[in-house]
């Protein structure tokens, strides 16, 4: 691994347009740290991948990000809205759990009625709802609870829901886990059309390769503490998988 | 190496001990095992103090008690039957998500239902109510003789309900199942109907087979006690090895009920008109499409009821309806609230809604599902119990309201203090661990009972004024409860917490 590989990217230019900042995070429940400092910033217009090991603090940091998990020290802001503003960081951001994100006996559709109405939507966006839907080949089942989803389905449609009211940022937690190559292709085009429109993406995955697609900016966490960002072409290719292994197990 | 399976006469037992070695081994803390030790203690009070009340034993209303008992012990397998067949079979001793990894038979869950039927308020209501009719009955002379019978009675009635809950729910999982059971239930019902309409119910009971269960409570030890504790005996046996083979015949159809509402499409609805209005609406669909919650609620609005208009019971007694019912419908999801959205918590804590209103929103759509089953129970208990005076109407409407906010106040806080993150799906799950379930139930029959004594006294004194004097401090009490609820669940931490616990 050459220092070219990993040379970190430019901060100044994450720092201008950046939309979520991160400093000094700690998150404990109980006894259990499970982020420990961690430092981030994600621009707007960008994709930010957080990589790392099980366990590293990716779905807690997440968690932190889109209002749900109160930090326990350090500062988090989110468009501009500092995290103790939950309702102002709800508003701006579009979160897809880790895990489920689905109520079981709802439909597809009282999901999105739910998000729009209390997302204060307005008319038009039933249009929308019915686009993205089939773009993730969804709309045959729109109408049928999501208890009986398979899991691929279910992630599906939790990035539906996270990106459906276009928000400043878009934290997408495992996107990909489970989700079949047509699904993949419909994820990746929400990605980029949302950096396109300016939005700050922050994407969680252990696919690596996925995350070399779609994102511009990697981020390795290790231990509940984050590296320096860089290019995410430097964990390209096999050489780029072999520099990969080592930010996970370096100490 | 393949495994080849052996059918092995005890594996069932011994998998039962591993299950149950596991299961307690993830209990959070003891408090469980204590509340096992109580209830064991209490039927053990519930059995013998009785004997020693003065007039136990004696002519008068000891006899009476017993001639009522054989009424009772059929009562007894009739209503274990009934509460088996609404929990698709009896409760899981593992969650079924959680027990898909390990191959664990249906013998084995057969055997499991069996052992936590008694963790259930209202089995364990009626057998303490046939132990302490039994010791009151008989008095002290032949108590451990007449409580042998009483004990294998309700093991053989447990044993055959689970049987026949087996069987209805192989039946209901088959092609037209439900429609099948459907009309056999409401066949029952019109044919309870007309028993009680012509009056054949006293002659038809005492032609019951369980009057030889009384003869052997009073005649002591001898041949026929013998005779009758071996029938009793068999039957116990007979049923926990026969039951085996409709809890394989059911385990082996697919749930109907879980397939139709998860298949089927529900259109979509005009906009709701407030955030409060939309929040209610997916509530709502998590109560109404979980097959656990319409069974629970069709049998408690229906079950109680009915007992009490086949028994007429006067509006003055039928105060004590609402708690009863009322806690038994929080019991089916009121106490574990927020696994409602399951791991939709999530995407759900995301929106951007202030907790206060999601939390008045959950709080409705439980009162609303208690208070419904609470008025339907109560308008079939009405037929053939004549008008009501002014003052059973204002007694039986504070039962209601202060009852209501007693149960729905204790259920969102449990709710918050003690998340359990479950699925709801199967007609067998419950909102927590089974010993939980007992110790919810247990303070739950206790205050709304109460509650329901209270009311019932005020009903006869006539007074209504009083009734609304004494309604005033219950409620503002009850409230408190409500209150805490709210704030500790408008804590951000504490919320935290409890979103994660559900959808994990």
């Amino acid at each position: 691994m050459t220092s070219e590989d990993t040379a970190p990217v430019a901060l100044s230019t994450l720092r201008a347009n950046a939309a979520v900042t991160v400093r000094g995070l700690v998150v404990r429940f109980g006894e259990v740290e499970a982020v420990a400092g961690i430092d981030l910033t994600a621009g707007s217009g960008l994709a930010t991948a957080l990589l790392g090991r099980n366990g590293a603090g990716k779905s807690t940091t997440m968690r932190v990000l889109a209002g749900l998990v109160p930090p326990t020290a350090g500062e988090v802001t989110v468009a501009g809205h500092p995290v103790a503003d939950a309702i102002g960081v709800r508003r701006a951001t579009g979160y897809c759990p880790d895990i489920g994100g689905l109520v079981p006996r709802a439909t597809p559709w009282e999901h999105l009625q739910l998000a729009a109405r209390l997302r204060r939507l307005g008319r038009g966006w039933e249009g929308r709802a019915r686009d993205l839907l089939e773009r993730f080949e969804l709309g045959s089942v729109s109408h049928r609870v999501t208890g009986g989803f398979s899991h691929g389905m279910g992630r599906r449609m939790s990035v539906l829901l996270a990106a459906f009211h276009e928000p400043q940022v878009l934290l997408l937690d495992e996107p990909f886990d489970g989700v079949d190559p047509v699904g993949v292709d419909a994820t990746m085009t929400t990605i980029a059309e949302a950096t396109g429109r300016g939005t700050c993406v922050v994407l969680s995955t252990h696919l690596r390769e996925l995350a070399v697609q779609a994102c511009d900016v990697a981020v390795v966490l290790r231990g509940g503490a984050a590296a320096e960002p860089m290019a995410v072409a430097a964990l390209s290719g096999s050489e780029g998988a072999e520099n990969y292994r080592r930010l996970l197990t370096a100490t | 190496m393949t495994a080849t399976r052996r059918r092995r006469p005890f594996g069932p037992v011994r998998d039962l001990g591993y299950v149950l070695q596991f299961r307690l081994a993830t209990a959070r803390n003891h408090r469980g095992r204590w509340a096992v030790v109580a209830m064991l203690t209490l039927s053990a009070l519930v059995a013998v103090l009785p004997a020693y009340i003065p007039g136990a034993g004696q002519e008068g209303a000891a006899v009476d008690t017993l001639i009522l008992l054989s009424s009772g012990y059929v009562a007894f397998l009739v209503l274990v039957s009934i509460s088996a067949i609404s929990s698709g079979g009896g409760r899981e001793l593992i969650p079924r998500d959680q027990a898909a990894p390990f191959p664990i038979s249906p013998a084995t869950d057969h055997l499991g239902a069996l052992l936590l039927a008694p963790l259930n308020i209202a089995w364990l209501m009626q057998a303490w109510l046939l132990l302490g009719a039994t010791a009151f009955g008989v008095g002290t002379q032949y108590l451990f003789w007449a409580q042998c019978v009483c004990v294998l009675w309700i093991l053989a009635a447990t044993a055959i309900g689970q049987a026949v809950a087996w069987t209805v729910e192989a039946v209901r999982r088959g092609p037209a199942g439900v429609a099948l059971v459907r009309s056999v239930g409401v066949a029952a019902l019109a044919s309870a109907a007309v028993i009680w309409a012509t009056g054949n119910i006293s002659t038809l009971l005492d032609r019951s087979p369980s009057v030889w269960l009384v003869v052997a409570l009073i005649v002591g030890p001898g041949k026929i006690w013998v005779n009758v504790v071996l029938a009793v005996l068999s039957m116990a046996v007979l049923a926990t090895v026969v039951g085996i083979w409709p809890a394989r015949w059911a385990a082996s159809r697919m749930p109907r009920d879980e397939q139709r509402l998860e298949s089927g499409s529900h259109p979509p609805r005009a906009e709701p008109r407030s955030d409060l209005a939309a929040l209610v609406r997916v509530d709502r669909t998590s109560v109404w499409r979980a097959v656990p919650m319409r069974r629970g609620a069709a049998m408690l609005a229906l079950a109680p009821g009915v007992i009490a208009a086949a028994g007429r019971i006067g509006w003055d007694s039928m105060t004590v309806l609402p708690g009863l019912v009322i806690s038994g419908a929080v019991l089916l999801f009121g106490v574990n609230v927020w696994s409602l959205d399951g791991r939709g918590a999530l995407w759900r804590a995301n929106l951007p809604v202030s907790p206060g209103l999601v939390f008045t929103a959950r709080c409705w759509v439980l009162t609303e599902f208690v208070v419904l089953a609470a008025l339907v129970s109560l308008a079939v208990a009405a037929v053939g119990a004549g008008v009501p005076t002014g003052g059973e109407v204002v007694a039986l409407a504070c039962t209601l309201v202060v009852v209501t906010t007693q149960a729905v106040g204790s259920g969102m806080l449990w709710s918050v203090r003690n998340p359990h993150a479950v699925d709801l799906r199967s007609a067998r799950a419950t909102p927590a661990p089974p010993v939980t379930m007992v110790g919810y139930s247990a303070r739950l029959a206790v205050v709304t009972t109460l509650t329901g004594v209270l009311f019932a006294g005020l009903a006869r004194f006539g007074a209504w004024e009083l009734s609304l004097a004494c309604a005033t401090p219950l409620l503002l009490f009850a409230l408190r409860r409500l209150v805490r609820a709210r704030a500790e669940w408008l804590d951000s931490d504490r919320r935290a917490q409890v979103i994660a616990t559900v959808a994990a």
